[in-house]
């Protein structure tokens, strides 16, 4: 089983290869058949990348949530999440972001377990079901929030272009205003409970163990930030009528502190909240 | 047979010839069957609409079938003969099929990438279709120019990006907003262009039209064509709080919208995008409200600006296009070469003697034994045997290469002797006869919508 897993997560990562190139040509060219191809390849790769982790879970009799196995989850909800976008919004530009973006994740995935990162045995901090879930819960709600964070950076460029009356290839690729707003705004309101939920149960977990001075960890601190950084983008976008240009740079900020928080998390083995180092 | 096209355009006639050289729908039945009665040309199509006249024959002779289509120029429409050829175009052969497959895919049109060409040539051919002057040449040249117009539209762009004013003006909104479904926009000021776009975004979805003008009256006389509402002059700011784009082309001399108005109304609008259009010189709208956050400008200077760089856009994909119709001239005239008279000769030939060398070597192994006189003999007997049969089928097609429809009898001598099944047994493969019949099948189904569209 555990060599199917292998085998299947390194079809999943050609796959996902292919469909990167294919993204850019299209891209590139704007030939509809290769986004096509490119969303086939990518589906194909997602399949592959589901049995992965199935099949891994099934052989470890549970998938143990480290740095390099973290990454691979993350790239598979990124695939997960693209594809329930283009579904509701319709547009396959994403898919020359987020799919060379998952490559990436499993590539450094590969290169933490070679490094000996993956391997790491779950202290008994972490061999609890909530512990579990907390991490599943937040590593979704990043993928939202990046998926959000990418369309606000497009939502900052196309704006760009259309007050500056340009023409450029970047205006004529990236899709209307409105739509990426839409991504944005749809993306993070998904991760945000999510997030909410992860980080309830983090906290229960903490109080539960009491480790001393766990609420003043700086990665929950800095957890917290992003909740509320979130918790105001969204309130700006439904309530404070806030401009687009408001809300893109504010989830731009929030998904600047989400990076901080997994650099600080994977590469400082300090405090008490250490997972994947 | 000779492929011939005679025509002028837009490039070759002003608009006063032009204009004596059409051919209106409800006359081409007369004017094929004219063109047709002449010894010299087999098929016919006569494309005719204001940019172009170009008639397109299957003639016998090559030069001779030339003249024929001039002088019937010439003599339907009473023009001097001469003072006609100084603004024609004379091509033939590939160029024919090259210049159709263009002028199809808009190339040749006087604005690169426009739609309509492709339904006129469409009409052109079932005007001719109709009128039976439209034979086994001209039914698969046109049919595969359609396919060629299709290819070239959905293969690029062509046809993609705004090249008039107002449909920028239009593209830059669905740039903005995406949808223009359920938006609601205003009008100010009464200019033909500003009627012209909001006509156009008014196709596009847009719900409600306001209208604003100095003169009351006028507005709501303009609010009436567009089934809008009209606004007083002193409510503009005041309602502008609800709309998402304005038009904006009075004959003021200042600006009628300044950047303190607009940001006035920007509280009241919940941080919704409002796109402004200035069409009018001078200009209405102060230029700094296009520092204004989710406020977009646009004056004319900035639309010409759209438009010339989505013409230059349509001039990389005319490019990209001309790759499809070199493709596509290749295959035609691969299956045009087919209908030639020596190659038909020369395949008959080489398929007999395949048969005949087959043949006479089961033979020789049955009878076993035999000298080299009476092996010689029996060869020459079935060489002989061959040759007679094939003489009469062989002179009777370079006879008929010559006649107004010698390619028919050409075609079905191919088919008579499997010509056709023998090459693409031996001359495409697999990869290739599948693409022939999607292509086959391609063109059945245009063929039943052409059925359709005459029929109605």
């Amino acid at each position: 089983m555990e060599q199917f897993s292998v085998v299947a997560f390194w079809f999943a990562t050609v796959l996902y290869a292919a469909a990167t190139v294919l993204y850019g040509y299209w891209f590139l060219s704007k030939r509809r058949t290769f986004s096509w191809y490119a969303t086939f390849l990518t589906g194909a790769g997602f399949l592959c990348h589901t049995l992965s982790v199935y099949s891994r879970s099934v052989a470890t009799e549970g998938t143990l949530l480290d740095g390099s196995n973290t990454l691979i989850l993350l790239a598979w909800a990124l695939v997960l999440i693209y594809f329930a976008m283009e579904h509701l919004i319709k547009i396959k530009v994403y898919g020359t972001v987020l799919v060379p973006v998952s490559l990436v994740l499993m590539t450094i995935s590969q290169l933490l377990q070679a490094a000996g990162q993956g391997g790491v045995t779950a202290s008994p901090l972490v061999e609890n079901w909530k512990v579990g879930i907390h991490v599943a819960l937040i590593t979704f709600a990043n993928a939202g929030y990046f998926i959000g964070a990418v369309a606000s950076l497009a939502y900052l460029l196309q704006e760009r272009q259309l007050k500056g009356h340009k023409t450029s290839v970047l205006f004529r690729r990236l899709p209307p205003l409105g739509s990426i707003d839409a991504l944005a705004r749809r993306a993070i309101a998904f991760a945000f409970p999510a997030y909410s939920a992860g980080l309830l149960l983090g906290v229960v977990r903490a109080v539960e163990t009491d480790p001393p001075g766990w609420w003043a960890d700086p990665r929950v601190v800095l957890a917290g930030l992003v909740w509320l950084v979130f918790g105001v983008y969204l309130f700006l976008r439904y309530r404070g009528g806030a401009t687009a240009r408001t809300t893109a740079l504010i989830a731009l900020g929030g998904s600047a502190i989400v990076l901080v928080l997994a650099v600080i998390a994977r590469s400082v083995p300090a405090g008490f909240h250490i997972f994947g180092v | 047979m000779h492929l011939t096209l005679v025509g002028l355009s837009h490039k070759t006639a002003p608009i006063e010839i032009r204009e004596k050289l059409t051919f209106p729908a409800h006359r081409q039945a007369d004017a094929l069957s004219l063109l047709c009665s002449s010894e010299w040309v087999a098929e016919a199509v006569i494309l005719s609409t204001c940019n172009r006249t170009e008639i397109y024959a299957v003639t016998i002779g090559e030069d001779t079938g030339v003249d024929a289509v001039i002088d019937f120029m010439a003599e339907y429409h009473d023009l001097d003969r001469h003072e006609l050829v100084r603004y024609l175009y004379i091509t033939r052969g590939e160029a024919v099929v090259k210049h159709l497959f263009r002028v199809v895919s808009s190339l040749d049109s006087m604005v690169i990438g426009e739609a309509q060409i492709l339904g006129q040539t469409k009409e052109a051919y079932e005007h001719s279709l109709e009128s039976g002057t439209s034979g086994r040449a001209f039914n698969r040249l046109f049919r595969q120019s359609f396919e060629v117009g299709k290819r070239v539209r959905t293969e690029t762009d062509i046809g993609e990006n705004a090249v008039s004013i107002s449909y920028a003006a239009v593209e830059l909104a669905r740039k903005v907003f995406d949808s223009l479904e359920g938006r609601t926009i205003l009008v100010l000021g009464a200019g033909k262009m500003s009627e012209l776009t909001a006509k156009h975004l008014m196709c596009n979805g847009v719900k409600a039209v306001l209208v604003a003008n100095r003169t009351y009256e006028r507005a709501v006389e303009l609010a009436e064509r567009f089934e809008g509402e009209a606004i007083r002059y002193d409510d503009l700011f005041a309602r502008m709080a609800e709309v998402d784009i304005v038009i904006s082309s009075t004959a003021a001399q200042h600006y009628v919208i300044t950047r303190d108005a607009v940001a006035a109304t920007l509280k009241s609008r919940g941080g919704r995008s409002l796109f402004l259009i200035d069409i009018a010189v001078p200009r209405d709208i102060e230029p700094t409200v296009n520092e204004l956050g989710n406020v977009f400008l646009y004056d004319i200077d900035d639309l010409n600006g759209v438009v010339e760089s989505n013409l230059d856009e349509r001039m990389r994909e005319a490019r990209r296009a001309e790759v499809i119709i070199d493709e596509e001239i290749a295959s035609f005239l691969d299956w045009l070469e087919s209908l030639e008279v020596v190659p038909t000769i020369a395949a008959i030939r080489g398929k007999a003697e395949v048969i005949r060398s087959a043949e006479l070597e089961k033979a020789l192994k049955r009878l076993g034994g035999l000298s080299d006189k009476e092996r010689q003999t029996v060869e020459a007997l079935s060489c002989a045997i061959v040759s007679k049969m094939l003489h009469g089928p062989t002179a009777r097609l370079k006879q008929a290469a010559g006649t107004k429809d010698g390619f028919t009898v050409v075609e079905t001598a191919r088919h008579l002797y499997g010509l056709e099944e023998a090459e693409a047994r031996h001359g495409h493969g697999v990869f290739r006869n599948l693409l022939n019949l999607r292509a086959k099948e391609l063109t059945d189904d245009k063929c039943k919508e052409m059925g359709d569209s005459v029929g109605c």
